[in-house]
């Protein structure tokens, strides 16, 4: 059985369909990496897999660990195990990331059934999980993303995903608005964290990420269905060629 | 007989008895007698209503009847003060004391039979402008506290006063505390207004002011009263060349609360900060004034007011900042930022800059909004339920008046009780708040050192 199952998955914001019947399995162990042009709908199948309710879910499952999570409220999708990395992390002034991690932490394992860490536990398990995104440690009192450069900001999210330690990472854009050291402190983070028990999927638009971040499957989204599926190869070709030929493809294909 | 006229009568009686504050106190009653209780048309005193108590049939009782418990259940742990207490207007134990370097604490109506000279030069000097509320009080206040603190003191220890309504029946206070910081001295006053049982009280307090060249005062509010309380609470200061002022109000419960404070700069090289934070909810009203006078040149005044209204919760914000003429390199911030957190809450914000000088730096800011949407989401994404989400943002937002806070332990017990506040606990506690017992069950945990 699949981690993450999606099956004709239908969205709209408002009157706008955006996602028209997406399909995705996802294994244990597999990075898939999500691809396509702006504005097809790689955000919305992010946002509506963790429960973002700007989005209207007209048809289709999400099928996590065997349940279907659409139904879930968005912080037991959470502490089941689903992460998403931020495009636009949020700012939360007067929150510092270690009260704003503890507090998610500890809320995850009283879910799980589990005792909360104590301040010390708390503190050894924040000062390793810094190291694998090099953080500084000054940066850990300061209030959540507030006045963070974009590269502090994605390092933030990959820290927050090493602390809550997901089954389930989605990772929406990180690679923007990062220079060249930042990206690959970012994506080292990511392969860090990855284990033959959990799964990521990297939506980007640009191949260079995968270059790091080496996927087992790439997926190209374009008007709101998966459109085509490759392997590392298919992202080589994209970055060569542009998405115009996918477009003529599917016209030849549908005439 | 109505409140009111209890109050009207007890002011045309007031004579002073040939003491140093008799012309005053005449004054006073003058004042009340033309004017009585009708103000609403008056811009500043527009929000004010407090027409339930004044129509109501309040009694002013007398000090028979002062059963405060000892230890007191409103300490707050771990903080060493000198208590001064008020019990239902009556200061609580006799002789003045005389601490280290001379300073005179105690009560007021000792204080005048005592140093009647020290009292003539606080009492009704930091009040220019007159308004039926002080000159009641001016006229027939019951005691209240003196604090003179000599030139070159610096009293360590941080005073508190504890102004207790504890009584059988609905009562009526009217305090005067009166207090000196003498040239180049330094005190921590705290100020509580707490109520100790469930009944209606209705305060009226005016505390005055004198801080002296280069003298530093914190002043702490802490007003913690039950839902069928009134507190008209009166602060004047009059502050001479470089005094410097650090005033933080934190209204955590209380019926009908109007903080009104009034600070005039008489000298150059003035620090003001005036800081309040207001929690309302149910049918409670907070309304808080600012007025900040800039007379002479090279002061600056900081004002943040930050509320959470929640429920039926009405209340307003209304600074303003006079820059005169003279007082050139003036710089003056003024802000007040509010939380709704139902349709029905409502609040009035309004700050106001009146400047006659162009070399000034001054700038104003409010804003009345909703807790952050996309906040919320962004921590629910990571686990946090939305009650908690909830509850972390508000003591987010609270936290930016509390830091300021420099006494440890009452920066503590105060994130603690705001906590609790926020959590809708506090106003389950039967007795007094400030010791209301913590629930340890509560997971939602807050490392207050990295905030």
């Amino acid at each position: 059985m699949s981690l993450l199952s999606i099956r004709n998955l239908h969205a709209s914001i408002g009157d706008k369909e955006i996602l028209k019947g997406v399909n995705l399995e996802v294994n244990e162990g597999e990075v898939h990496s999500i691809m396509g042009p702006n504005g097809n709908g790689k955000s919305t199948l992010a946002a509506v897999i963790v429960g973002n309710s700007k989005f209207t879910v007209t048809q289709g499952e999400v099928i996590f660990k065997g349940r279907n999570v659409l139904d879930m409220p968005v912080e037991e999708r959470a502490a089941e195990g689903l992460f998403l990395g931020f495009q636009y992390p949020v700012e939360i002034p007067g929150v510092s990331i270690s009260t704003f991690m503890r507090t998610a932490v500890n809320e995850q394992r009283k879910y799980r059934g589990l005792d909360p860490l104590s301040g010390s536990e708390f503190l050894k398990l924040m000062e390793e999980k810094k190291q694998i995104v090099e953080l500084t440690s000054n940066l850990a009192s300061r209030s959540v993303n507030e006045g963070f450069s974009g590269g502090e900001k994605k390092k933030n999210e990959i820290f927050q995903m090493a602390m809550l330690d997901p089954k389930m990472a989605i990772l929406d854009e990180t690679d923007s608005g990062l220079d060249i050291d930042a990206l690959r402190i970012v994506a080292n983070g990511v392969n860090k964290l990855r284990r033959p028990d959990n799964a990521t999927i990297v939506i980007t638009h640009y191949q260079r990420l995968l270059d790091y971040i080496v996927p087992d499957f790439v997926h190209i989204l374009y008007e709101g269905r998966i459109v085509k599926t490759g392997d590392k190869n298919l992202a080589l070709e994209l970055e060569k060629k542009g998405y115009a030929w996918i477009k003529e493809e599917l016209e030849n294909q549908s005439r | 007989m109505t409140t009111s006229e209890l109050l009207l009568k007890q002011a045309a009686k007031a004579t002073g008895n040939g003491s140093t504050i008799a012309p005053d106190q005449q004054k006073a009653a003058r004042f009340l007698a033309e004017n009585r209780f009708a103000f609403r048309k008056n811009e500043v005193w527009r929000n004010v209503d407090f027409s339930d108590f004044l129509n109501d049939e309040l009694t002013v009782p007398d000090n028979s009847f002062c059963p405060i418990p000892t230890p007191f259940s409103c300490n707050i742990p771990n903080l060493d003060t000198l208590q001064l207490t008020l019990c239902n207007g009556h200061f609580q134990g006799q002789p003045l004391q005389t601490l280290a370097g001379g300073a005179i604490v105690g009560g007021l109506r000792t204080a005048l039979q005592q140093h009647p000279d020290l009292v003539a030069t606080v009492f009704a000097q930091t009040t220019p402008e007159n308004n039926s509320f002080l000159a009641a009080n001016t006229a027939a206040f019951t005691d209240g506290v003196f604090i003179y603190i000599p030139d070159g003191v610096t009293i360590e220890k941080p005073l508190q006063i504890l102004s207790v309504a504890d009584h059988e029946k609905a009562i009526c206070l009217q305090t005067r505390n009166l207090v000196y910081v003498g040239q180049n001295s330094r005190l921590t006053l705290i100020h509580c207004d707490d109520s100790h049982n469930h009944n209606r009280s209705f305060s009226n307090n005016v505390t005055e002011i004198v801080i002296d060249q280069y003298a530093h005062l914190d002043h702490y509010k802490m007003q913690n009263l039950n839902d069928n309380s009134g507190l008209m609470n009166q602060t004047f200061v009059l502050m001479r060349q470089n005094a410097s002022l650090l005033s933080n109000s934190v209204s955590l419960n209380g019926g009908n609360i109007r903080n009104h404070n009034e600070v005039r700069m008489a000298g150059q090289h003035c620090d003001v900060q005036v800081q309040g934070l207001y929690l309302m909810d149910k049918e409670q009203r907070i309304d808080n004034y600012v007025y900040v006078e800039h007379s002479q040149p090279n002061c600056n005044s900081y004002e943040l007011f930050k509320g959470i209204m929640d429920d039926n919760a009405r209340g307003s914000f209304h600074g303003h900042v006079l820059v005169r003429d003279g007082a050139s390199k003036t710089n003056a911030v003024q802000s007040n930022k509010n939380i709704l957190l139902t349709d029905k809450a409502t609040i009035s914000s309004k700050p106001f800059l009146e400047i006659y000088n162009d070399d000034v730096k001054c700038s104003h800011g409010s804003s009345i909004g909703q807790l952050d949407e996309q906040a919320l989401f962004y921590m629910m994404q990571r686990g946090i339920r939305p009650h908690t989400a909830r509850t972390l943002l508000m003591y987010a937002f609270c936290d930016e008046v509390l830091k300021d806070i420099a006494i440890a332990p009452l920066q503590q017990q105060l994130r603690e009780m705001v906590r609790l506040r926020l959590q809708g606990e506090l106003s389950s506690c039967d007795n007094c708040m400030m010791s209301c017992p913590t629930n340890d069950a509560c997971h939602f945990s807050i490392d207050t050192s990295a905030l």
